[in-house]
């Protein structure tokens, strides 16, 4: 709040004064206020809901918590090929997140969509319908629909994926400098080329850039698709959960940790490589 | 005077050649091509992903959603514990993400490299503890809590945390590293201690942009929240499970408007609050 | 005095046929009006000029006399409301998409804030002026033939940018960038070449060189230019015919040289009050 709209010129300084005096108390009233709602949330969700006894106190919570420091080593060769199908999963989520992603950004992209009051909305509730289901929400709607396996988790992956990258794509689109579209009509240009040579390029980069930055995330999300039937890096995540094996559970944190700094490094070259 | 074409000047040969190929570049841009490429077609056939199914899981959907899922079960959303576990939910995602924002402001400061403490020490330590947090998914965080400390909405308002602490930190961080460095230096050469350049020169410039990014962190953290409960972290995922596991379709529908119903709105709401304080800059 | 005859005597003058309108003219413009909008102002009010042979006329006047609609109406950038281009023979009014893309293609164009595509490299920005001619297989691949990338080559070598072929557009500096506007426009083979504000981003001295550089090239290529410009002093050195716009109408057209004192107060009068 840095601007003055106190009226100083009209009613002095009092005035001002009594403005600012009545802006601290509202500010004081927002605080109270927030904190007295903060409490409540804290009271009704932790301390109503929580079981204490079975906590088991400190030490039980040390003790829990020190199982998971007995990392399992021998696990270890038996998470190469799920790490893989990860990464693959993320990889054909993205590929099919962007093939998808093309039309909404058509319609939802104000200059170019084919129709103001029908394609526009769509493409818009399409985005916003893409990113407002979480991916564990999709993956077991595909589930359902196709049954177990990778391609459930690439659904919902790609679903998941195509709200952020058609509106970045939208937006891009709609910023796009007109000028060399015209010169590119200018010579004779047809519609092939014109949108190929004017508008492609301009956008080309941001849309890269955001492909990989999209990649990057879906790494972290299909290490969980595993949780709720597709497979890769969560469905080991499970099975040692289920086994009580918290020395394993360890191992497979540090592999995701491991497969997200590689996909880090991958993304970080892969935008030097475009921009 | 017309023009003809004989009048137009011929072209000579130019004294160089041209080609589009250059000789390390374009040879390494077709490997790396062609590279992704491979990995790909192998991605398919390792995952034995069968290209017709895809395209068919759609339609597949959308009948399953007419036959299985329709009419959702409204009833069942309108009873007292459900909109109890959706208020639980809301409370949730606001302690994940007051504390997550309370948490993650310090360890931005740490990570922005150019206002952080040590570069050595502070700045390492602050991006790993964000790039750590944000790294694991936060269904993943909320089943190492409910691991701990048991089924219920402490495990997943910690979760909510961690996962906000990944979000903002990274956001804040970038804003900070963003700022204009004069003040900054004005402060330092007065003599001012790091908190004192913290407060004085670098919060005024980035004070609108982080109540912004808080609100967005919240959104976020309700989305996420929605679903905590589906790995015993409490609120409304919970019914999620049970619905799901029983195969009540109609009841899962239910439950899955009013998750994209609130989002809705939660997003709405968000993006108003931050248009508003956008215009108090 | 109507306008054929200061032409006509200006011609003389510098020992050049007599008539440049009727049947030699290239481009001829009859009562062109424009109006953006069926209700709104109208821009032009009616313009009558023709232009051929050697022709380097300037299209000079205060801003809003409607000097860059009536560049952009000859190839349709901005659609004629009333009267006719005949260009090449042809009236360019009913052209469909089809016809008026090969119309386009004879026509060469400099624009004011160059138009390139920042993010390709000269050379592509150089041979897009070949697109008109590129089926779609070529265009895909940009793989042009190599009688263009000859004559890219060549055309490049003449606006002074050899070295630069490989780097991007926008690696370069405003007077580069018109230069490989001018590459590309030239490109064409054109037939005509419309210059809108070619140099009203660069500076003076820019300016000159970029204004010889078109003259030499366009008398090289013996093709008429229409050219929109503000910079009356820079238009009086470089062209050999002024149109005087003021408000949508024509208010002068002669050789430079029969251009006195009272004709531009007349022209810039509006600007003055």
């Amino acid at each position: 709040m840095s601007t003055i709209d106190a009226p100083v010129s009209e009613h002095g300084f009092d005035a001002y004064l009594a403005h600012k005096r009545n802006r601290r108390i509202n500010n004081w009233l927002l605080v109270a206020g927030g904190v007295a709602l903060l409490g409540w949330c804290f009271w009704d969700t932790i301390m109503f809901d929580t079981d204490w006894q079975r906590m088991g106190g400190a030490l039980g919570i040390v003790g829990t918590i020190e199982r998971f420091f007995f990392v399992d080593w021998s696990l270890l060769p038996k998470l190469v090929v799920p790490a893989l199908e990860t990464l693959m999963m993320a990889t054909l989520g993205t590929l099919l997140g962007c093939i998808l992603s093309l039309p909404v950004a058509w319609f939802g992209a104000a200059n170019v969509t084919p129709s103001k009051y029908f394609f526009y909305p769509l493409g818009r509730f399409l985005m916003v319908l893409s990113r407002s289901i979480h991916e564990i929400i999709w993956a077991l709607l595909f589930v359902g629909a196709v049954g177990l396996g990778a391609l459930p988790g690439i659904l919902a992956v790609a679903m998941r994926s195509i709200g952020f990258i058609s509106k970045i794509t939208a937006e891009a689109i709609e910023n796009i400098d007109p000028k060399p579209v015209e010169a590119i009509r200018a010579v004779g240009g047809n519609q092939f080329q014109v949108m190929y040579y004017g508008i492609v390029p301009q956008i080309l980069p941001v849309i890269i850039g955001t492909i990989i930055f999209e990649w990057d995330i879906n790494i972290r999300r299909s290490a969980i698709m595993g949780l709720v039937g597709a497979g890769g890096l969560g469905l080991v995540f499970f099975r040692q959960m289920a086994m009580f094996n918290y020395g394993g559970v360890t191992l497979v944190v540090l592999a995701v940790l491991v497969l997200i700094a590689i996909g880090e490094v991958i993304s970080h070259y892969a935008r030097k490589a475009v921009i | 005077m017309s023009i003809t074409a004989t009048d137009i000047p011929t072209i000579p040969a130019p004294k160089r050649e041209w080609s589009r190929y250059r000789h390390p570049q374009s040879t390494i841009r077709f490997a790396v091509i062609l590279a992704i490429l491979a990995f790909l077609g192998w991605s398919v056939a390792f995952l034995n992903i069968d290209l017709s199914r895809i395209l068919g899981a759609f339609p597949r959907l959308a009948e399953i959603l007419a036959t299985r899922y329709f009419p959702p079960d409204l009833d069942y959303v309108t009873d007292a514990d459900f909109v109890r576990s959706v208020i639980r939910t809301l409370e949730m995602s606001l302690l994940g993400g007051f504390f997550g924002v309370l948490f993650s402001i310090p360890l931005a400061w740490l990570a922005a490299r150019n206002i952080t403490v040590s570069r050595r020490i502070a700045y390492p330590l602050g991006r790993f503890a964000i790039m750590g947090s944000r790294s694991i998914h936060e269904t993943i965080w909320t089943i190492l809590f409910v691991t701990v400390l048991g089924f219920g909405m402490l495990a997943g308002t910690l979760a909510l945390t961690v996962f906000c602490i990944g979000f903002a930190g990274k956001l804040f961080s970038d804003e900070l590293e963003a700022i204009d460095m004069g003040p900054v230096e004005a402060m330092r050469s007065v003599g001012a201690s790091p908190l004192q350049v913290f407060q004085y020169a670098v919060l005024p410039q980035v004070r609108v942009a982080f109540t912004g990014i808080a609100i967005y962190t919240w959104d976020v953290a309700f989305r996420a929240a929605t679903v905590v409960g589906f790995f015993g972290g409490g609120g409304m995922g919970w019914y999620l499970k049970r619905t799901t596991q029983q195969l009540e379709s109609t009841r899962v529908a239910a439950i899955l408007l009013v998750i994209v119903g609130l989002v809705l709105l939660a997003e709405i709401g968000s993006g108003w609050l931050r248009r508003k304080i956008g215009n108090m800059r | 005095m109507r306008h054929e005859t200061i032409i006509a005597e200006g011609r003389a003058e510098r020992g050049l046929p007599a008539n440049p309108v009727g049947a030699m003219s290239i481009l001829e413009v009859r009562n062109l009006k424009v109006s953006y909008t069926a209700s709104g102002p109208q821009i032009l009010k009616g313009i009558d000029f023709a232009v051929g042979g050697d022709d380097f006329c300037a299209v000079i006047g205060p801003s809003g006399a409607g000097k860059s609609t009536l560049i952009r109406c000859i190839n349709r950038l901005v659609e004629p409301t009333e009267g006719d281009i005949i260009l090449f023979g042809q009236s360019v009014r009913p052209l469909g998409a089809g016809d008026l893309r090969r119309l386009r293609r004879r026509i060469g164009m400099i624009f004011q804030e160059f138009n390139l595509v920042n993010r390709m490299s000269v050379m592509d920005n150089v041979l897009s002026g070949r697109l008109g001619y590129t089926g779609a297989f070529r265009s895909f691949f940009k793989a042009f033939p190599k009688e263009d990338i000859d004559r890219a080559l060549h055309l490049l070598e003449r606006v002074g940018l050899s070295d630069h072929i490989d780097k991007r557009a926008d690696a370069l500096s405003g007077g580069q960038r018109q230069r490989v506007g001018i590459a590309r426009a030239l490109m064409q083979k054109p037939e005509i070449l419309l210059l809108d504000e070619p140099t009203s981003a660069l500076d003076p001295k820019i300016s000159r060189d970029v204004m010889g550089l078109i003259r030499e090239l366009a008398a090289e290529f013996k093709v008429p230019v229409l050219c929109n410009i503000h910079d009356v002093q820079l238009a009086l050195e470089t062209c050999n015919r002024i149109i005087g716009m003021q408000d949508g109408y024509k208010k002068f057209d002669g050789p430079s040289e029969g251009m006195r004192k009272q004709d531009l107060d007349e022209i810039y009068a509006m600007e003055v009050l």
